[in-house]
């Protein structure tokens, strides 16, 4: 099944320009049966995938279904536990992504990855094989200019230096960067995140070309208009594992949302609480410059309400700052009508607000220390005497907490990072606990990298700790998430803040147009 | 008999303990063999020397377990206590105790809130304050070294019953530190910090007020190797601490301390200590020369790097 060189891929080419069929030839990239553990997790099970010459392949799944793992896979970035990947009929091994490239793959990542030091000339050619040990610079800058004009992107200098760029403008110079790149196969980790609606709409002429070029395009995305804009064909994961392939033209909308979830939702998601207490917080024309502009909620007891929006739309920047960890923020806080001090954690702290990092690793656990130092790290003040730990109170409220976020009594002493992501979060809820009132707690992304069973149980704690009195306010880009827990969702689109739903008026096709495309 | 069971099962399962306890299963037999070494002379003179160190090493574990590597300034600030005490003798001995400690602590905890509240390197900021101390105590004392003419110090040279006075103050040492670690809350800040400090900080924890009383403790310990010493030499002299910076850092590490933070005791550190002087004591009674004691040192640390970050992955 090979495709030679030649004669016969022009005529493919031909074929695929004329008809817009794709049957016609060989696939240019083919994946069997790959697989991808990171320790306990599993982030790919048994994955095929076959992308043909001139065709828009569109990967979609939830968070956490392996979307990203399988492209830094096909990028050289990772490397399979088992499986075979083929390009161009030749059995290939990507040990690297230089390998990747010298292949006919070119990648934009999700996380942008651009030097802010350097020019945006500098940073196109970054880490190209195509640059000669003497900088041929007048080509080179032609290149690069042909690349970011086919993006409409001309107003940006190339010797300007990345940094001083926009978000936006950094996501196109990555996009023209692959595009200089002489490849067969590109592949977009969701490049749309951060753009406007202009830049996206340039950055879809851009694409449509490679595809009239007979070049194929593997476009990760959560955006599912996307999906039937542009996209030929559309693979679905979930949970590391293959769904099912389809042509865009033989599915629907609907369809789609149905293979991506996979599972009705009553399930997965506990019944809404609907208490209706008093106001615990309350958050007024709250800023932070560059991140969120004048974003006003309110939080009652027994309330869960989340901020929806996409990565980067200044959702964790509002959980941060009642968190304490945000020290430019402007705006008021008041947590039971009393107002909080912005910028410290200690202030947060002694205002009963709790916070569970979405980043276990970076911010949520103590992965060397013990289960029980991680339950109780937050209550060493009550648990000791000038200064002196009681030992004894120390294991009771230890096995008290264990209790009632359910990990096992018998696991107290083993360390945190033994534990499996749901029981690590399960520590982090843990923490949260044990004040003797109950009080706010912060959530961002609460079950990110958290298999499905464990989801059931966090969204059932989250429930409890309604009922106990708590509040909770909770940033996820999860919409399925959003809209089986939340009881109000507040949405949010590039800093601002969209709209505001409570209860029934709950639905995901509001928040997926709030979030990608507002209308006001 | 249940215990031991599940104690010898425990270390089999560990790879890293089982390694350690080989190493000293072979120092010992090396000791035994070794003519001459288990006359008492020898072991004492070991077991004085080797405190010195120890004290300084019981201090740079809380530095090491509060997640700052190491700090290249404590023989330094060492040294520096040395001369403070020395010249402050004329006011008493009490005082001048009480001054040496706090001049230490100051040292030490002035990095340490540098390093816990700007966020600085900690390597960096030790190595300018390393410069820093030296050239403020040349720049006073004129590079001599200060010989008091009181003998008020005799009485930090007196020994426990049998035991040599450094190793009793040694030994103190380690009882307390490894109590404030495992028994006070500033203790167990100290591991939260030392393996995440951003978690610790959402959890209500300042770090940086745990990093910079991490350093005032390590300031008091290294103090009292600091009096000691000044006290057996008669003087304060910026040579007294040099190299203690890289002995007490090798003891931690061989002692089994995880170099990134958060992991280790100071009782590891005892066990590191001894562990660094016997070997020496036995090259030397075996009649090798010094380069072979830096070279065994050097792959001691080496090794327990290697296996540190072998463990890691």
């Amino acid at each position: 099944m090979s495709v030679s060189l030649g004669s016969q891929t022009i005529e493919t080419v031909a074929n695929v320009t004329v008809s817009g069929q794709m049957l016609l030839c060989d696939p240019i990239l083919s994946v069997r049966g790959l697989s991808k553990s990171f320790g306990p997790v599993t982030a790919l099970k048994q994955v095929s995938l076959d992308v043909y010459p001139g065709e828009i392949r569109a990967v979609c799944g939830e968070n956490g279904a392996g979307k990203s793992t399988l492209v830094n896979i096909l990028a050289g970035i990772d490397r399979p536990d088992a499986g075979a990947i083929c390009f161009d009929g030749k059995i290939c091994t990507l040990p690297s992504s230089t390998e990747a490239q010298r292949l006919g793959i070119a990648m934009v990542a999700q996380e942008l990855s651009v030097c802010p030091d350097l020019s945006v000339l500098d940073n196109i050619w970054l880490g190209s094989m195509d640059v000669p040990f003497l900088h041929r610079r007048k080509e080179l800058r032609r290149r690069a200019y042909e690349a970011l004009s086919l993006l409409g992107a001309e107003h940006i200098a190339l010797d300007t230096r990345v940094g001083r760029l926009t978000i936006g403008e950094r996501q196109l110079v990555e996009i023209a960067r692959m595009l200089t790149r002489n490849a067969r196969v590109f592949i977009l980790d969701e490049p749309t995140a951060t753009l406007s609606d202009s830049e996206i709409d340039r950055i879809f002429v851009a694409l449509a070309r490679i595809r009239r070029e007979g070049r194929s395009i593997v476009y990760v995305t959560h955006r599912l208009a996307e999906v039937f804009r542009i996209c030929d064909s559309v693979t679905v994961l979930r949970n590391g594992e293959m769904v099912g392939t389809s042509k865009t033209t033989d599915i629907d909308r609907k369809k789609l949302i149905e293979m991506m979830l996979g599972r009705p939702f009553v399930e997965m998601y506990p019944e809404h609480g609907y208490v209706a207490g008093e106001t615990i917080l309350q958050i007024e024309n709250l800023s932070i410059p560059g991140a969120v502009s004048n974003f006003s909620a309110r939080v009652t007891r027994g309330d869960i309400v989340y901020i929806a929006g996409q990565v980067g739309s200044g959702a964790e920047g509002v959980i941060r700052t009642v968190a304490g960890l945000v020290y430019n923020a402007t705006g008021s806080v008041q947590v039971n009508g009393k107002a909080l001090h912005l910028g410290s954690a200690d202030e947060a702290f002694h205002h009963n607000i709790s916070f569970v990092s979405g980043d276990r690793a970076e911010e949520g656990i103590f992965r060397t220390l013990s289960v029980t130092d991680n339950l109780v790290a937050a209550r060493l003040r009550e648990l000791s005497r000038f200064g002196i730990l009681n030992p004894i109170s120390l294991r009771s409220e230890a096995i008290r907490l264990a209790v009632r976020v359910g990990v096992d009594q018998q696991r107290l002493r083993s360390r945190a990072d033994n534990l499996s992501g749901g029981n690590q979060q399960k520590l982090a809820f843990g923490r949260c606990l044990g004040a003797t009132q109950a009080g706010v707690i912060v959530l961002i992304e609460p079950t990110r990298g958290i298999d499905i069973g464990a989801r059931a149980e966090i969204y059932q704690l989250m429930r409890q700790f309604c009922s106990q009195g708590y509040g909770l306010l909770v940033a996820s880009t999860d919409l399925e998430e959003v809209v089986g827990v939340g009881d109000v969702v507040i949405t949010m689109y590039r800093s601002r803040q969209v709209g505001y739903y409570r209860g029934k008026e709950i639905n995901m096709q509001h928040i997926i147009a709030d979030i990608t495309h507002p209308l006001h | 008999m249940a215990s031991i069971t599940t104690w010898l099962e425990s270390i089999r399962q560990d790879k890293a303990s089982m390694i350690q306890w080989a190493a000293a299963v072979g120092v010992v037999l090396f000791a035994v063999s070794t003519p001459g070494f288990l006359s008492a002379t020898s072991i004492r003179s070991l077991l004085t020397t080797v405190s010195f160190i120890g004290c300084v090493a019981v201090g740079m574990t809380f530095i090491t377990l509060s997640g700052n590597i190491m700090s290249f300034s404590i023989g330094a600030s060492m040294s520096a206590t040395t001369v403070v005490f020395m010249m402050s003798l004329t006011l008493g001995l009490t005082p001048a105790l009480i001054l040496a400690f706090l001049f230490c602590a100051a040292l030490n905890g002035i990095q340490g809130w540098l390093i816990g509240f700007f966020r600085a390197n900690p390597l960096i900021i030790s190595m300018a304050a390393y410069a820093l101390i030296i050239g403020g105590a040349i720049y006073i004392t004129g590079g001599r070294g200060i010989y008091p003419l009181t003998d008020e110090t005799e009485v930090l040279k007196a020994n426990l019953g049998p035991v040599p006075g450094p190793l009793a103050a040694f030994l103190i040492a380690v009882i307390v530190g490894q109590c404030i670690l495992s028994f006070t809350r500033f203790g167990r800040n100290i591991y939260l910090v030392g393996t995440n400090p951003r978690a610790a900080k959402a959890a209500g924890i300042e770090p940086w007020r745990t990093v910079m009383w991490a350093y005032v403790a390590a300031g008091l310990f290294t103090a009292v190797s600091a009096v000691l010493v000044a006290a057996r030499y008669r003087s304060g002299d910026m040579e007294h601490g040099i190299g203690y910076e890289y002995r007490a850092i090798s003891a931690v590490l061989v002692g089994g301390t995880a170099i990134q933070g958060g992991e280790g005791s100071v009782v590891r550190t005892l066990a590191g200590t001894f562990f660094i002087a016997l070997m020496q004591g036995l090259l030397i009674l075996r009649g090798f020369g010094i380069e072979m004691q830096y070279l065994l040192i050097g792959l001691i640390v080496l090794a327990v790097i290697m296996l540190q970050w072998k463990g890691r992955t």
